[in-house]
This record gives structure tokens, sequence and C-alpha cells, in this order.
């Protein structure tokens, strides 16, 4: 089984997240960047498919700035065996539609792909919205959301899990599944892994290697603008609650007045 | 010259930092508080290849070297959990079993080191022989076919951890050193815990041998060469004594630097003032500086290097960067330097022991003052 995952590199979750002042595009500069924890847990479902069926290839596809390598090359260290790196200046600010259009045309790239991968939003844009729109744009079956998977022969299960319940999705191979953060917990990079990675094979393209119109992609082509940004109020103080006996019922009529029950 | 750190050493920490963070400072200070083995985590470090980085693969181990043995231990104490035994099971006994061991012995023990499910530990310090191994008196005699040790060892480490102890004794006429494997439930072998006031998961131990009986087949390496065989794991176990000491000073500031920050008083961080920021800063260039010797030191070692004196020096100034930093982050956090909840004391205590150990800063000055300056020998 040929796997894909698309994997994207983001800013530390646990750091402090900054906008440019100029386009308002986030400044992936101000922070420490990491492979996405999702994408983490995708790459982690598409080595289990790996490793309980012989013979399978599990190939890594990023798309990002020169030092999305650093988050390629732990997706390979934990196991995976090759990728594929769309790397070009005229990405930069390239919303959800034009982005699952690039990825398309990478996907394309690469011959027999019978799953398609991934995590089902990233932590900086969280749009959530680029796995489906990459199915719809290949024509195959989307399967988001998924808490668990297994794949049988041609066929592909999963456990859907959102807000609204949960739903069991078959599809035929091939076909592109999103997991969320709950499918499993990612293993660590061994030693082994971290040494071998160096010396796997990635593919780096541009924009005219995957045969991707410079119209379709980058911030002027994104169908949504933002005008103004403004950092976060900082924390204030929150209200102090006196217990008289009474703490328990001052609780409830402060959730009560959030409206949180 | 490059000072770069490879992809792969940048990917190396970052992974050993991630499997140890979760444990952390909390998981070791409640082990080093209760005197238990830190078991969870040597799992964690085996399960993924870290413990044994320096053990060959065909012997499940990862095929590195000393580079890698001493950034995991830098790593692992930057994240609050600084595994003192490794010095001794992977630095010394893989190094010694690595270079020295007959084939079956290596295909008994360093799967288990590699795994981190086994420990060999080492016994050469003995009540009247600290640093001078010329005074050691514990004898192996050849009997027959088996080898019968009898003698006293002092200070050794994690014996109740360990299946086996590399054991440093005398044999033949002319009473040179030799090694051998003895199991740590060898008949005859008496061993009473020393009890040190250091908060510490692992335990010292003295060792009594009444006529302990080996087979032939416990002997590493060749008999009557001892000497040699031991010091290829010694300049080991100082180099990453300095790379535990780096790691410990690492989190030791880092917590200060955070506490600094935070904590106000009259309407500032104390760290504003230079009576608490300057003694963190300073500690912060002795940590650098002897993280840059103990590379050095590593990298020496790995490539066939004399390495003795870069690795005395990377030790001494290891260990002094780590009690310099341990004491400033201690005084930074005023009375909460010496509470339970910022568990900062075992971190002091296992910077003061590593004053001492490996090898004593005294010691160090004597080598350095001797080989590297060329003055007379004091001792």
């Amino acid at each position: 089984m040929n796997i894909v995952v698309l994997v994207k590199q983001v800013p530390d979750t646990y750091s402090e997240r900054k906008l440019s002042s100029g386009d308002h595009t986030l400044d992936r500069d101000a922070t420490d960047a990491v492979l996405d924890e999702i994408d983490e847990r995708a790459v982690e479902s598409a080595l289990q498919l790996k490793e309980a069926n012989d013979g399978s290839e599990v190939t890594v596809v990023a798309m990002g700035p020169d030092r999305a390598t650093d988050a390629i090359r732990k997706a390979l260290s934990m196991g995976a065996d090759k990728a594929v790196h769309l790397s070009d200046e005229a990405i930069h600010g390239t919303d959800a539609i034009g982005t699952a259009k690039a990825l398309v045309k990478v996907l394309g790239t690469l011959e027999g792909t019978d799953l398609v991968l991934a995590g089902n939003e990233a932590s900086d844009g969280r749009t959530g919205a680029v796995p489906a729109m990459v199915a719809e744009l290949l024509g195959l079956p989307s399967l988001t959301h998924a808490r668990e998977l297994t794949v049988d022969g041609g066929t592909v299960t999963v456990r859907r899990e959102t807000d609204d319940g949960v739903t069991v999705l078959t599809a035929e191979l091939p076909a592109v599944v999103s997991v969320n953060e709950k499918i499993n917990e990612p293993r660590y990079p061994s030693f082994k892994g971290i040494m071998a990675a160096k010396k796997k094979p990635v593919t780096t393209l541009t924009l005219a290697d995957a045969g991707i119109e410079p119209s379709d992609v980058g911030l002027s082509a994104a169908w949504s603008t933002v005008t103004e940004s403004n950092p976060k109020p900082p924390k204030s103080g929150g209200e102090k609650v006196e217990d008289e006996g009474d703490g328990g019922s001052k609780i409830a009529a402060f959730l009560v007045g959030q409206k949180l029950i | 010259m490059d000072f770069t750190e490879s992809d792969e050493h940048r990917d190396l920490r970052a992974a050993v930092g991630a499997i140890a963070a979760p444990f952390g400072g909390a998981y070791y200070a409640e082990h080093a508080r209760a005197g238990t083995e830190c078991t969870e985590l040597w799992h964690a470090l085996g399960d993924a290849g870290f413990a044994g980085v320096n053990v060959p693969e065909e012997y499940g181990g990862g095929g590195g070297g000393l580079v890698e043995l001493a950034l995991v231990c830098e790593e692992i104490a930057a994240q609050g959990a600084p595994i003192l035994l490794l010095l001794v099971t992977h630095a010394i006994s893989a190094e010694v079993l690595v270079e020295y061991g007959t084939d079956a012995q290596r295909k008994e023990w360093l799967p288990g080191l590699a795994s981190g499910r086994r420990k060999v530990v080492f016994a050469i310090t003995e009540p009247g022989a600290g640093s001078n191994t010329h005074k050691l008196t514990t004898r192996a005699r050849r009997v027959g076919d088996e080898w019968v040790v009898t003698g006293e060892k002092y200070y050794i480490s994690g014996v109740d951890e360990a299946e086996a102890l590399l054991l440093v004794a005398r044999t033949g006429d002319e009473g040179q050193l030799s090694l051998f494997l003895v199991p740590t439930d060898a008949p005859g072998l008496q061993k009473s815990v020393l009890p040190v006031d250091v908060m510490l998961p692992e335990k010292q131990f003295t060792l009594h041998f009444d006529e302990v009986r080996l087979p032939a087949s416990a002997l590493v390496g060749e008999e009557g060469q001892g000497f040699r065989q031991v010091f290829h794991g010694l300049n080991p176990e100082r180099i990453t004594g300095a790379a535990l000491c780096v790691g410990i000073a690492r989190y030791a500031l880092s917590r200060a630097a955070r506490y600094a920050g935070e904590r106000e008083v009259w309407g500032k961080p104390i760290g504003t003032h230079q009576g608490v920021a300057h003694p963190l800063a300073k500690a912060k260039i002795e940590t650098e500086l002897a993280a840059l010797m103990t590379r050095k030191a590593a990298w020496l070692h790995q490539h066939g290097h004399p390495a003795g004196e870069a690795a005395n020096m990377a030790k001494y100034g290891a260990a002094e960067a780590a009690l310099a930093a341990c004491d400033a982050a201690i005084q930074t956090h005023g009375g909460n330097g010496v509470a339970q909840e910022f568990g900062l004391l075992p971190y002091w205590g296992l910077a003061r022991l590593l004053r001492i150990a490996p090898v004593n800063r005294e010691m160090v000055l004597n080598f350095v003052a001797q080989h590297s300056l060329g003055l007379p020998r004091s001792y």
C-alpha cells in the first residue's frame, strides 16, 4: 500500500504566536517551528498501517518554507520512507483553497497512491478544510475526523467523531482520511530513526516543478483578506470568590452568568 | 572550524528531551527523595534506543558513540532527570564490554544494556583505595577452572539495580589488575547499603567478597591488562559526568530564570536586580564554557584521540558550573529554594557529589599540573 501523509510545520503551540505587521500572515520567525501535533498522529497512523501491511511505503508531503525540512525530517525519523517538499517563496500567504490545489498537484507527481492521510486541522490556521478540499479536487472519497482507522484489502473504514456524533464510514481505496487528535499516541523518533532520516530521499519541488499555476497560490490568490489584526488582550485578574459557606452557589452563579452551565 | 550542530544531533537532543520532559523534575525529585530507581525512564530511554546509543547495532544498540551518549546524558539532565547510573552502566560497562568483552559476554549483556532493562555496574574503589588504584587489594585466585575472589569494595553505585558487576581485582603472582563479570547474586558476595545523605535514586554499597567463585569465562579481556582496560571506561565516565553536570546546570538555570522573571518584590521581578541576575549570568557562562569542553572531550574520545586532558578539564568545569548554577538557583528562590515543592536540593546534592566523583576536583588539578603544565608530581 502506498500511503501519503500531508504534514505541516506550525509555530510551537505553546509559544506566543504572532502575525506579521505588514500582510497579517503568520510571523514564522517569531517562534520555534514544529511538526503539527495532529499531523504527527497522521504519520503514526500511516506507520501502523505500513507495519501491518508488508511492502507498504509512507511518503510525507509538506508545503512550506525552507525550514519546513525540520518537520519533514521529524516525520522521516519517526519512520516514513521518503518526502516531497513544495518550497517556493510564491506560496507565502496561500489560503486553504490554494493549499488544496497546490497539494493536489504535488500528489500528482506521486504514482499509485492508495491512501492520503492528514491531520484534521493544523494548529495555526485551524480552517480544518484542506483534507476535504483535497479529496474533492482529486474526486476521491473524503473520510474526515477519524478517531479510528482500519484498512482491510481495498476498503478503508473509519470511526468519525465530531461534536455532532459518531459515524462509521467505509470507502474503497484510494481515499483521503483526516485523523483527529485522539486517534493514537505518536511514537518518539528512535536513535536509529534519527540517524536514518538524513539518508532518506527528499524531493524538493518549486511551483513550476509541480505544475502549479502561480495565479492559484499566494496571498494575492487568497479568497479572504485580513485588513486588521490586534494581539489578544492580556489576561485580566479574573473574579475572586470569597467562600463564606456559600462558595458553591457563588461559583454556580458565576458559571451561569458566563452561560457555561 | 565549524560549530554548527548537525541535524542528527539537534534531532537527538529534541527527541531525548521529549521523552524525558514528561518525567521531568517532579518525577526525578520524588525518586531521589525515596531512593528508588527511575525504572519507567530507563525503559522509555531504552525503548527509543537512547539508553544504548553507544552499543553496536548488532547487539541491539544505536551504533553511535560517546558523543551521542553524552548528548543523552545532558538532555535528560536538562529536563530535570539526571540518571547518574548511566555513567556507570553505559559509559564504563558498555564501553569496556564492547572493546574487551568476549563474544559470549557481549551477547549476554549488551542487548539488555541497550534496552535499559539490565544493568552492569562497576566495582573498583575500596576502603583503602579510592583515587589510588595502586592500593587495590581485592584478589582473584585461579583455582582449577575457576576464579576465587576475596576482598572488599566500597562506594559501589546501583548494585541493587544491577544483575552483574564489572569487578577490578588483582590476579597472578605479579598482582596485575584484571576485570571480571560477577553476578550480583553470586554466593559469597555480601552487599550492604552504605547510607549517604545525598538524595539520589541510586544507592551506594559496600561489598564483601568471601571466596566468591567465578567460572573461567568471567574474565573480561586479557588477564593482567585490567589497568589499561579500565582506563578505556574512565574517560567516558568523566565525559558523561561532565555532560550530566551541564544538563543539571541548564535545568537549574532555567528554573531560576523563570522564577526570577515571575517573582515580584516591590513591584519588579527580582531578576531585575543585579544581585540576583549576575550569579545566574555567571553560572550560565561557566555552563556554556563547560559544555564546549565536554563536546570536545567526547569528540576526541570517539575519534580515538587522547582525551584524558580534555575529559578531566570538562569534568572539572562542568561540576563547578553545575554547583554554581544550583547554588544560584536556590538563592534566587529564597526560602522556596529549600522547599520540597520546588525540588532544587536534590540537584545541588548531586552537583556537590559530582565535584567529588567520578574523579575529584583535586585529582583533576593534580593531573593538569603534572601533565598539562609539566610540574612535579605531588604524590
